[in-house]
């Protein structure tokens, strides 16, 4: 049987737009969406949520596991095009991060029309903001590389658990937090396409009930 | 007759949002849309109307205004309009508005991270009066190319021994694109920098949407010898008493009689009933 979509679409997507419109506003901050809609495996459903939102038949969107249920009920609530190739989605779905393609696969826009690029909705495992600095001190292998020689770096992303900052339009002068089950180069390639701006990428991120975006100005600081 | 809710269709406000989310990430870019034709002329808020529909819900409380007053025939009907198409709660109190859409002016009052700006944008591209063609203006904004409106600033010096432009001060948002703030006075820029409030700015006739998110570096052009200066009155509002605020002329006799009052209604009334009190 197909699942339902958004009870009340009307004021359902305005609610959730709200929120990933401060949600992009406001990056590295993650926020709760309003309104959870029944969504069939692999997709999340915050994920759904910004599907039924933004996505309609003069959208494409590549799904990275397009699974028949899936499929059957995007098109059906959505009436979206689905597209084969990562570069010819403005959404991609990415449901494991693991395997996600690289992001230079996605569309970035061109010179003078940066805003025919893609926007990525990316199950993440967890989302925690603010671990405040004390805490990571106390924490493990992160507390341990703030202590180490700067000049032999630690092997894990510094947006593993402990968090990382973020700074940009947006953000007043830092954001912490932390994004979990993300290919392990996965920032390296971030920063590789900001030398491209303002061509990007904009990101949103889910995980349970929350969303965070990371429009391509966001930058992560090192350290 | 019935309308959707705050009267565009869903469609029209999904096109409006996945455009609206594109410019709040590249801060200060021109994001095409394509503007519907609405129930009033283009030129009298088409664009900001666009916007506020798209963001509208049932809990927000809409502010309107027009040149800073409340009470202007533009701002009544706009706000009329949504009270009618939306049913939602209006206000004339910024404090009080989590929405406001405006025409040439940003309230006196500092807005709050919890409220959002539309303004209505009659042409957004800076450089038009400059360079007429869209392909050009296009090419000259992915190079960064500016020269042209430094050019003009500078033919101000030349020829007034200051920069005349006082209203639609350009500006460039996070050191890289350059934006029309829309017709608000040169006074209002720098309230347009690291605003707590997002900002976001509707032109219907020319079907462009921008934005200029939270907390983000704007800069009023200038030259190192000629720094950006905002207008000053050697009078005060003649109303409450102002002398920070921004200033209406008006001819108030036959007799050429002028006198002085804030342009922004809500701010001057709110600082009479404090001095009343």
């Amino acid at each position: 049987m197909m699942l339902a979509a958004f009870a009340n679409p009307v004021f359902d997507s305005q609610r959730t737009f709200r929120e990933l419109l401060q949600a992009m506003a406001r990056p590295a901050v993650p926020r709760p969406l309003p309104v959870l809609p029944p969504s069939p495996a692999p997709i999340a459903s915050a994920a759904m949520a910004i599907v039924l939102t933004l996505c309609d038949a003069t959208t494409s969107v590549w799904l990275q596991q397009p699974e028949d249920e899936a499929v059957r009920h995007v098109r059906f609530h959505a009436g979206l095009k689905l597209v084969e190739q990562p570069q010819d989605a403005d959404f991609a779905l990415i449901t494991d991060p693991v395997s996600m393609p690289p992001l230079e696969a996605f569309a970035r826009g061109d010179m003078r029309y940066p805003d025919r690029s893609a926007s990525l909705i990316i199950q993440a495992a967890a989302i925690s903001s603010s671990p405040c600095v004390q805490g990571e001190v106390g924490k493990g292998p992160l507390a341990l590389a703030s202590t180490q020689d700067s000049a032999t770096p630690p092997q894990p992303s510094p947006a593993s658990r402990g968090g990382s900052k973020f700074a940009g339009p947006g953000i007043r002068d830092t954001e912490t937090v932390a994004i979990d089950g993300l290919p392990g180069d996965f920032w390296q390639q971030r920063t590789a396409l900001a030398a491209q701006l303002p061509l990007g990428i904009d990101l949103f991120f889910v995980a349970g009930q929350q969303v965070l975006a990371l429009p391509r100005t966001t930058r992560l600081l090192e350290g | 007759m019935t309308y959707n809710f705050a009267f565009l269709d869903e469609d029209t406000k999904r096109m409006l949002r996945r455009a609206l989310l594109k410019a709040v990430a590249i801060p200060g870019y021109q994001v095409p849309f394509g503007s519907r034709e609405m129930p009033l002329p283009y030129g009298w808020g088409t664009g900001g109307i666009q916007v506020t529909a798209a963001l509208l819900g049932p809990d927000d409380v809409l502010k309107v205004i027009d040149q800073g007053a409340d009470d202007t025939t533009n701002a009544v009907n706009i706000r009329r309009f949504f009270s009618r198409v939306a049913g939602v709660a209006t206000t004339e109190h910024t404090a009080d508005a989590t929405l406001i859409q405006t025409r040439h002016r940003i309230p006196e009052t500092s807005l709050r991270e919890d409220q959002i700006l539309v303004f209505q944008v009659p042409e957004p591209e800076p450089l038009r009066t400059l360079e007429p063609r869209e392909a050009e203006t296009r090419t000259l904004h992915a190079l960064a190319d500016y020269g042209l409106m430094h050019v003009k600033l500078y033919e101000d010096i030349a020829q007034y021994g200051h920069i005349a432009t006082s209203y639609d001060y350009p500006v460039l948002v996070d050191g890289r694109f350059l934006t029309s703030p829309s017709p608000i006075p040169k006074f209002d820029n720098p309230k347009l920098d690291r605003s707590p409030a997002l900002m976001l700015f509707g032109a219907g006739r020319e079907k462009r949407l921008y934005a200029i998110p939270p907390y983000t570096r704007v800069e009023s052009l200038a030259f190192d010898d000629h720094p950006f200066e905002i207008q000053r009155w050697e009078h005060q509002c003649e109303l409450c008493g102002s002398g920070e605020s921004y200033l209406d002329e008006v001819v108030v006799d036959d007799r050429g009689t002028r006198m002085f009052v804030c342009s922004d209604t809500d701010f001057c009334s709110g600082r009479r009933v404090e001095a009343q009190a």
